[in-house]
């Protein structure tokens, strides 16, 4: 009880910084997103995203970042996978996947993605020297994809690699014996149980290539208006912070359902294991190769 | 029943890459259609490397394996009707024990009402009607361990492999397993062969026993043969426990041991030549000083339940007896044996017979 206490106050730091850092600016949004300049009560600045342009920034911001998101998905098993079969350690995994871009300044990674790409970049060097004619891509919805699917694909990678790693040898061995080419071990056992780690990396990467304003800014040329870019816009250079705060808003609310969708799924999985009656619990209980439901992040 | 190989080993040496020992050396093996072999032998002698070749799951480095006389040595784990009992059961974490069961039935695009009925069976077989919906998760060790067998037996292979499938389990457990195991296998009648380091289990369950040791086979039989007429001082000290002491056999039916003749029943030995006398403790018995054919003092006695456990010091060997009187421990007795029941074995010889010297 005492320990418990303690260990409580532990907490008490983190709860400062969430209350000063995400909660009072959370109230501080939703209450510009109420108002309008005069400070009266109205609606118009939630339902902002209804107009054209937002709702077409909206659309887009959608699109790309289910592009990406499946983009990163099908890239990271295959990844994994090889990763699982070089035997490379959890920690090894992180400090080359996570740790190891992150000492390059995420900027910078853009602004020299951005060379590559661009129409005289490195990109189309090398096609022409093959002979191939050069690809437009720089200031394009590719370009975007291009760059969120290169920064985000590790956080794709972690969650997915830790519920793969945690599949024993010998259950892949036993769906093999059982009569599984390799193809039906990936759909009926590696696939399955890497849904918590594949749920996610699917929300670590839908929400903020959703969100993201930086990447659509840097590689997009300013020519692609994602939603975050007119949120950013209306905060900074036309100073209209209660639309700004109502595009936030309905965005949030947006997240918010659609995140849902994974999450409810979640909470239904995990109910049986708890239904299990006392008499059941009493038996003795060899905890084998259960997949554990850990995920970093 | 037809006396055919359903498994055959022909030349089998297995050699592991990273760091080029051999788990498997130049191994012949015939097993027939229906039969319980177990593979019997220390800790890292090659018996899970055997079995993982023949399950498909490692290749041999050289040397073929053969199922019904057709060469399977490439065909892949997937394409071998022969199914494997996991040691740590490898049940999918993610199924419940009902499509756990019908996971190779399904692979195999059988009706569905065709795979309820089957593993409604096999359910009943292993004693776990009803238990269907559960989670894995929620099982003990021993009712994993019938759903690792249900999900093998199953899919009907033509042969079954079992991995020290009750290492796991406590010793009353595995007891009433192996008697289970034993009228699965007489119900399905599919060829079992069975891995364990367990001696008792093995003498207990098996047709014919395999003993290895480093990746050589010591002696095949039956396990009446096995314990009785153990080949070299390897299989005699494994199987059971055993007296191993160095003797001259002086010609026939003679062997000298520490200065002493005793009778024996054993010919065909070059004379004076250096053997290893076996002798079981239990095949020793406790006499009145200068009755038997050496004395000794009594340095230990514990009472084992069914019979006293005795260490008796003679010259510088201690006996180890086995025997249902007791004896004072500091006073001196005498120690005798019938002459067939001492078992004489030539000493290896070459340095590859070396290795079935017990290390
Ligand atoms: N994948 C591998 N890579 C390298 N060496 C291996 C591998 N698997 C087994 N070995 C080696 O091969 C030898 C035989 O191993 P094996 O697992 O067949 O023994 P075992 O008889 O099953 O032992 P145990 O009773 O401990 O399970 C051991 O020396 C082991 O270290
Ligand atoms: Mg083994």
């Amino acid at each position: 009880m005492d320990r418990n206490r303690r260990r409580q106050l532990l907490a008490l730091p983190y709860v400062a910084w969430s209350i000063l850092f995400t909660l009072i600016p959370l109230f501080v949004i939703l209450r510009y997103a109420m108002v309008d300049k005069e400070g009266h009560f109205t609606v118009s600045y939630i339902f902002a995203f209804l107009s054209s342009v937002n709702a077409k920034a909206f659309l887009i911001s959608l699109e790309i970042a289910v592009i990406c998101t499946v983009i990163c998905v099908l890239l990271a098993y295959p990844l994994v996978m090889v990763v699982r079969r070089l035997k490379i350690s959890r920690m090894s995994f992180m400090l080359f996947f996570l740790i190891m871009p992150m000492w390059m300044n995420f900027i910078l990674r853009m602004l020299a993605l951005q060379m590559i790409l661009s129409s005289n970049g490195i990109l189309n060097m090398l096609l022409g020297f093959l002979g191939f004619p050069p690809l437009q891509i720089a200031n394009t919805n590719t370009a975007v994809i291009i760059g969120v699917v290169y920064d985000y694909l590790p956080f794709m990678m972690l969650p997915i690699f830790n519920t793969i790693s945690d599949i024993g040898e010998d259950v892949l061995e036993a769906a093999r014996d059982l009569g599984a080419g390799p193809f039906t071990v990936f759909r009926r056992v590696i696939l399955p149980m890497s849904l918590p780690g594949l749920k996610s990396g699917i929300t670590i990467v839908f929400v903020p290539s959703m969100t993201s304003f930086v990447i659509a800014d840097i590689l997009g040329g300013g020519k692609i208006q994602l939603i975050g870019n007119i949120i950013e816009q209306e905060f900074t250079r036309s100073s209209n912070w209660n639309l700004g705060s109502g595009l936030s808003v309905s965005l949030m609310l947006f997240m918010l359902i659609s995140m849902t969708f994974t999450i409810k799924d979640e909470i239904l999985t995990k109910r049986p294991a708890e239904e299990i009656s006392e008499e059941e619990k009493a038996e003795p209980r060899v905890v084998g190769d259960g997949v554990s439901r850990r995920t970093v992040l | 029943m037809a006396e055919e190989n359903i498994i055959e080993l022909r030349n089998v040496t297995k050699r592991f890459e990273d760091d080029g020992s051999i788990a498997v050396k130049d191994m012949n093996l015939a097993v027939r259609r229906g039969e319980f072999v177990t593979f019997l032998g220390p800790s890292g002698c090659g018996k899970t490397t055997t079995l993982r070749m023949i399950a498909g799951f490692d290749t041999p480095t050289s040397g073929s394996i053969l199922l019904n006389g057709r060469d399977i040595t490439a065909l892949p784990p997937n394409k071998r009707p022969i199914n494997t009992v996991f040691q740590r059961y490898a049940l999918f974490p993610h199924l419940n024990i009902y499509d756990n069961i019908a996971f190779g039935l399904k692979l195999k695009k059988l009706p569905e009402d065709e795979i309820r009925e089957k593993v409604t069976r096999v359910l009943e077989m292993v004693d776990m009607a009803g238990f269907e919906k559960r989670n894995t998760q929620t099982l003990s060790g021993g009712q994993q361990q019938r759903v690792a067998i249900a999900r093998a037996i199953v899919n009907e292979p033509e042969v079954l492999l079992l991995d020290e499938p009750l290492g796991a389990l406590d010793l009353k457990l595995r007891m009433g397993m192996q008697r289970e195991l034993m009228r699965i296998k007489k119900e399905v009648n599919i060829t079992f062969i069975y891995v364990t380091h367990d001696q008792g289990e093995a003498l207990t369950m098996s047709d014919r026993i395999i003993v290895m040791n480093k990746g050589i086979i010591q002696q095949e039989g039956d396990p009446v043969s096995i314990y009785d007429e153990p080949q070299n001082a390897f299989v005699a000290d494994f199987i059971g426990e055993s007296n191993i002491i160095d003797g001259i056999m002086l010609k026939d039916c003679l062997v000298r041991i520490q200065g002493i003749d005793v009778e024996c029943v054993d010919t065909g030995f070059e004379p004076n030549e250096k053997v290893d006398v076996v002798i079981r403790p239990e095949d020793l018995v406790v006499t009145e000083l200068g009755a038997g054919f050496t004395d000794g003092l009594v340095t230990e006695v514990t009472y084992e339940g069914a019979y006293y456990d005795i260490r008796v010091q003679a010259a510088d060997y201690e006996w180890h007896l086995q025997s249902n009187v007791s004896a004072m421990p500091g006073t001196r007795v005498g120690i005798s044996i019938l002459p067939e029941n001492i078992q004489i074995m030539h000493k290896p010889r070459s340095s590859d017979e070396e290795i079935l010297k017990k290390d």
